[in-house]
């Protein structure tokens, strides 16, 4: 029987051209489709499966139709087989798994005492990755045992995988709190750990990855303890610096292997920017509406489509929309279908299913969809609005594809700046990886946390070296704080408290706001109080202030009251047409200076430590899409001082003394440049604009100098008040205590920070400024886009 | 720079001071001096052991209550079924109990104090292996090793599910030290739950002590304070503190000894134990639950005789009914059962439940398809007239009754069947 009999008709170039045709007559400006990017077929190329794999893994790998290898594929094995670590960076669907599954079972066929442990960033994907392992130990006639540990696996099974388990499937979150800290229940694993697989190691960034890199730093110290020194191989989406991210993480050296070898159908990549509608405050056709036509159109011409959205919210908006244009045919099933988390298990099976065998013809997801999970490959992808990173939206843009024909994937870009930003500079995307991960395994804060869970896992030794701190001086003070005793020349734990159990990868510290929903919303039925999430200590008192609107999964909530002491925040359901925005003073004291270089200019860059004060004071009210001040209220909110890194440019007094405007377009002009800057380094850093604070203070003297510390309002705030800098520092801070990685980077690359933020504002189509580019505008400063450029040139050294 | 590095630490979260649990002095106080071993070891009562890992402390003391037993072999096996017939020695019995550093496992929860006790010249002798830091662990571990090598059966008090597996994370972290298994652990927490825990309200060691010994514990210590006493002696050398978790442990070891004694005699002849209704409804219990039916009928017949409250009069029937079936002794089974229909304004699930045995043996045994539909019918009005019939949110009530439906309906179509045949 063929694999299915389901009519799908190819999806041929001409009928991708005929939909491009329809959205074009809509482009009247040439501004809409702003890009179409042909990918032309490649055919795979292929090396030798190599003399020293097992004979019966040889065999039942060519019983699955692998005969050979693509090259990437062979490089990895070759350089695992000589003990080396390895990243491999490729694309969707060109078969990365292969590069682990085959080394691992080749080692565990060769002795059957070899282990594995594999690390995915969520439960589901490791759930995935089951059934291409239970295949293969089928095929193996269960020579070897595979099994997911996590927080769902019930407690009577636990014991048969730590005895029985060659591959264990895990998450980070799992490593550091269920198995570490019970590592002598383990011991056959850790005595025998060859293989550690990190997949999808671009997601381990930011705080999260900083957290990873000190659980396998505990890892690592709990394999040599039993004798063990695993090697490690990571697979990467593709981004700008795998090796640097990989060889930061494991902390030794790796091999990057990233020449796909795999074949590639031919695709058109396609950027549709929604027409404008309001020239002056810059705004655009709904980009949800716009999708759904898009995806309408595609549906319609019987090509399968997959939709994303980013938000769960945003898919079932969309799937209504859908589902009136495609209603069931009487007696049929759906053609179109949702997807995202909240789905029940069976429900999403179904769909599924229903995606490889071409029942359904469209589906709307969340970001569930993007990686992992087998759906087959479709005809056409949509992204309505840019999903935070290239390296996701390649990812999802590789949803569609298949082996042979052609495939298409539109991406619908919103008006916020990361979007427009892209959508209007194909060449930034369709080019070399601009996107960096870093991490900052060495953040005091993340580093102490875990060393007190390596202490309860093992005594600490005077002699040993955990990143790069001074290991007995912390030790010392972790004696002082009633953490570890020292005797026999080594430290031990003494509290009774586990350590792991407070300490969430999520968050720099455990020092976190919990959200709770004072009537509790249970299918509509009120259920109590319940708690709906949390959010760290740094952007608490931004968020979830008395009287904001909190934003949970698309639902909005009045945050009723705030418990500072309680570190509680109580929060009522609410439907309303506007947001909050915290007026926040913030100052910024250079402690120490790390780097510093005179720039074109007249200006200079740095980066270094800073210590970051700020206050919440009062909030906006901003009405939705035409982002007009509705409201205000005040605040009296505890002042906070944190302690992190931060990177800046300082504006000479020549600078700043030569525009030619008045004060308050001049100060509207540093804003807004600020605010492109922000901009551009969530997307150079891949984070999200939570994890940076912006501000602009006079530059100090000297540093650590210790002057009277004045309030001043930033750009959001109240721009009335018009304070004359006379040599602003223009900072961009890590917004976590002890910085997590990102001011280094961004002044080694400032020049490019500085290009990419002319580009974006210089692209804007906005008249005098809009929040795509320059932020929102105050009064009194209609030329503040044009005092923001003319800073860039001269900073860019045009003028 | 260090003023730098100050400034930097004194920002960071993770090392301000830990949470401390205490009522004790509140300053933390001095750091402990060297070279007072020997005053410890005066105060302590405590001798100095030296082996091949290094030494510890040793406390030993003899008590002449409680004394010895000979455990009868039939409860030794209805206790640990698996056990071989030479455990019964009471000479090779080793009695276990541990005070740790804290209650959650895990690689970084420390044994600090290992508590043995054997029979010796009639009474127990009680010895206490004490760490006096980290370091002296191991050679805390060889001697445990070596004490279980004496006494292979291993008797505790909730072992099974903490002291015991924390043990084996000792011994696996010295990576030199094999743990050894006991051949035979008797963990007394189940039998002693069975036994007392109705009447006493919980099971623990303490609470059996007073209310099933008699006895009255003077000036013990409240022991989710041990841990952090045990790291302020870490950190002071304060040791007077330690004094009363010492006796802590040897009451619990003395206790356990005990509840050992009562619990065989209990089981071997409950007769002459001059058992209260409690006691004997949870010796039925464990007879039942071995599968000992003979003796569990019998002792359940004392049961009800003994005078339980209600609710527990009922279990103990509906239980006896279930042996009783299980013997094919019908007669007693029907009169329960019987007895149990009539009692649902009290007990509706157990009055169901046993219309329903009732329905089943009218049906199969003494094919009565009609009788039994009677009783299911008199069974759903039972439950129509309860008061919480009604309640949308009871789904158990509903699937009850659809059960007792289902069944009568296939008991009408049963009767039905001689006057309209089906195809």
């Amino acid at each position: 029987m063929p694999p299915s009999l389901a009519v799908r008709p190819r999806a041929t170039l001409d009928v991708i051209r005929d939909v491009l045709g329809e959205l074009a007559s809509r482009d009247r400006n040439g501004d809409v489709l702003t890009a179409i990017h042909h990918i032309p077929a490649r055919d795979a190329q292929y090396a030798p499966l190599p003399a020293w794999v097992n004979g019966r893994l040889a065999q039942i790998y060519r019983a699955k139709g692998v005969d050979q290898l693509y090259t990437h594929q062979a490089q990895a094995v070759e350089q695992l087989h000589e003990s080396k670590n390895v990243v491999v960076v490729t694309p969707t669907a060109s078969g990365k798994t292969l590069c682990y599954n085959l080394p691992v079972l080749n080692a565990i066929l060769e002795s059957a005492d070899t282990r594995a442990l594999y690390l995915f960033p969520t439960k589901a994907l490791a759930q995935d990755q089951l059934a291409e392992l239970h295949d293969l130990a089928t095929r193996l006639d269960d020579s070897f045992g595979v099994f997911t540990y996590d927080g769902d696996t019930p407690a009577d099974a636990r014991r048969a995988i730590r005895e029985r388990g060659h591959i264990v499937l895990t998450n980070p979150d799992m490593l550091h709190a269920g198995i570490l800290p019970h590592h002598t229940k383990w011991t056959r694993l850790f005595e025998n750990l060859r293989y550690i697989v990190l997949d999808e190691l671009h997601t381990y960034r930011g705080v999260f990855g900083s957290h990873l890199a000190n659980v396998l730093r505990r890892l690592r110290r709990i394999a040599h303890f039993y004798g063990s020194n695993p090697i490690f191989i990571c697979c990467s989406a593709t981004i700008a610096n795998p090796g640097e991210l990989a060889s930061r993480l494991i902390e030794d050296q790796v091999a990057v292997i990233d020449e796909n070898g795999a074949p590639c159908a031919e695709k058109l990549f396609v950027f549709y920017n929604p027409p404008v509608v309001n020239r002056n405050l810059g705004i655009r056709r709904s980009y949800l509406n716009e999708a759904t036509r898009v995806t309408k159109e595609l549906v319609a011409r019987n090509l399968q489509t997959i939709l994303f959205a980013n938000s769960r919210l945003h898919t079932e908006v969309m799937l209504t929309y859908l589902r009136q244009a495609f209603p069931a045919a009487p007696g049929r099933s759906e053609p179109i279908r949702g997807y995202r988390g909240g789905y029940l298990p069976g429900e999403r099976r179904e769909i599924e299913r229903g995606l490889r065998d071409g029942k359904i013809r469209g589906v709307v997801s969340t970001n569930a969809l993007e990686f992992g999970i087998d759906i087959g490959s479709l005809d056409a992808t949509v992204l309505a609005g840019y999903p935070g990173s290239i390296a996701s939206t390649w990812q999802r843009a590789g949803r569609a594809g298949r082996r042979s024909g052609t495939s298409c994937a539109v991406m619908v870009a919103s008006s916020a700046p990361l979007d427009q930003f892209i959508i209007q500079h194909p060449e930034y995307f369709f080019g070399r990886s601009p996107e960096h991960a870093f991490v900052q395994p060495d953040n005091l804060e993340i580093l102490v946390n875990h060393l007190k869970c390596a202490a309860f896992e093992l005594p600490l030794s005077p002699n040993e070296h955990f990143g790069d701190i001074d290991l007995s001086a912390i030790c010392e003070r972790l004696v002082e704080a009633g953490f570890l005793h020292k005797s026999g020349g080594r430290w031990h734990w003494v509290q009774e408290a586990y350590p792991a159990d407070t300490i969430s990868l999520r968050s720099v510290t455990s020092d976190n706001f919990v959200i709770i929903d004072e009537v509790g919303d249970a299918m509509g039925e009120s259920s109590g109080p319940e708690v709906i999430g949390e959010v760290d200590f740094s952007s608490a008192l931004t968020t979830v202030h008395p009287k904001a609107i909190y934003i949970h999964q698309g639902q909005q909530y009045h945050v009723e009251r705030l418990d500072f002491d309680e570190r509680k925040a109580y929060v009522k359901q609410v439907n309303v047409d506007y947001f909050t925005d915290a007026i926040r003073y913030t100052q910024v004291r250079v402690l120490e200076i790390a780097a510093e270089e005179p720039a074109t200019g007249p200006s200079s860059r740095a980066h270094g430590d800073v210590l970051v004060r700020s206050q919440v004071i009062g909030f906006k009210k901003i009405k939705f899409f035409t982002n007009e001040n509705v409201g205000a209220g005040k605040l009296e909110l505890p002042e906070n001082e944190m302690h992190t890194t931060a990177f800046w440019v300082t504006l000479n007094r020549g600078l700043v003394a030569s525009l030619p405007y008045a004060l308050s377009d001049r100060q509207g002009g540093m804003f807004g440049l600020l605010h492109a800057l922000e901009s551009v380094a969530t997307l150079l850093l891949m984070c999200d604009r939570r994890d940076l604070g912006a501000t602009i203070g006079e530059r100090a003297p000297r540093p650590g100098v210790e002057e009277e510390w004045e309030q001043l309002p930033e750009a959001a705030a109240s721009p009335v008040e018009t304070k004359e800098f006379f040599e602003p520092n223009l900072y961009l801070y890590d917004a976590y205590p002890g910085g997590i990685g990102f001011s280094e980077p961004l002044y080694r690359t400032s020049e490019i920070l500085l290009e990419r933020a002319r580009d974006l504002i210089a692209a804007c189509p906005c008249e005098k400024g809009c929040p795509s580019c320059v932020g929102p505008l105050g009064e009194r400063q209609e030329h503040a886009k044009e005092a923001a450029l003319e800073i860039l040139r001269r900073l860019l050294g045009q003028d | 720079m260090p003023a730098k590095l100050k400034d930097k630490f004194s920002g960071i979260k993770a090392l301000r001071p830990a949470p401390r649990r205490s009522s004790l002095s509140a300053d933390i106080g001095e750091p402990r001096s060297a070279g007072n071993a020997d005053s410890l070891a005066t105060l302590l009562g405590a001798t100095l052991q030296r082996n091949h890992y290094g030494e510890h402390f040793s406390i030993r003391r003899w008590f002449s209550e409680p004394c010895e037993f000979a455990p009868h072999p039939d409860v030794l096996r209805l206790i640990a079924p698996d056990a071989a017939n030479d455990t019964v020695d009471p000479q090779r019995w080793l009695f276990l109990d541990t005070e740790t550093t804290g209650l959650s496992g895990g690689s970084g929860t420390y044994a600090f104090l290992v508590g043995l006790a054997w029979w010796d010249a009639g009474g127990l002798e009680v010895e206490q292996f004490f760490m006096r830091d980290h370091s002296e662990e191991h050679s805390v571990l060889l001697a445990l090793r070596e004490r279980i090598a004496e006494r292979p059966v291993l008797v505790t008090y909730n072992g099974k599910s903490f002291d015991w597996p924390l043990l084996e994370t000792r011994f696996r972290m010295t990576r030199a030290i094999e743990p050894l298994a006991p051949l035979v652990h008797l963990d007394l927490l189940h039998p002693a739950r069975q036994l007392w825990r109705l009447r006493v309200g919980n099971a623990r060691l303490a609470q059996l002590e007073r209310h099933v010994l008699g006895w009255e514990r003077e000036g013990d210590v409240l022991s989710d304070l041990i841990p952090q006493i045990y790291f302020d002696f870490l950190r002071t050398g304060s040791a007077e503190p330690l004094l009363p978790v010492l006796r802590h442990n040897q009451m619990d070891l003395r206790g356990l000894a005990a509840i050992a004694r009562k619990i065989f005699s209990l089981l071997a002849s409950p007769e002459n134990e001059n058992p209260d209704a409690f006691e004997l409804y949870g010796a039925s219990r464990i007879f039942s639950r071995r599968g000992e039916r003979a003796r569990a009928r019998e002792l359940f017949g004392h049961t009800l005789d003994a005078g339980l409250p209600e609710e527990l009069h009922r279990n103990a029937r509906r239980q006896l009914a279930r042996l009783a079936k299980r013997d094919r002794d019908y007669d007693l089974a029907l009169s329960l059962w019987e007895e149990l229909s009539h009692e649902h304004r009290s007990g509706l699930v157990e009055s169901i439940e046993a219309a329903v045995e009732l329905a089943i043996h009218y049906e199969h045994r003494a094919r009565d398809p009609e009788r039994a539909a009677e009783i299911m019918r008199a069974a759903l009005a039972t439950l129509s007239d309860h008061p919480n019939a009604d309640h949308t949110r009871a789904r158990g009530f509903r699937n009850l009754r659809a059960r007792l439906e289902h069944r009568l309906n296939r008991l009408n179509r049963k009767s039905a069947r001689p006057l309209t045949p089906q195809r």
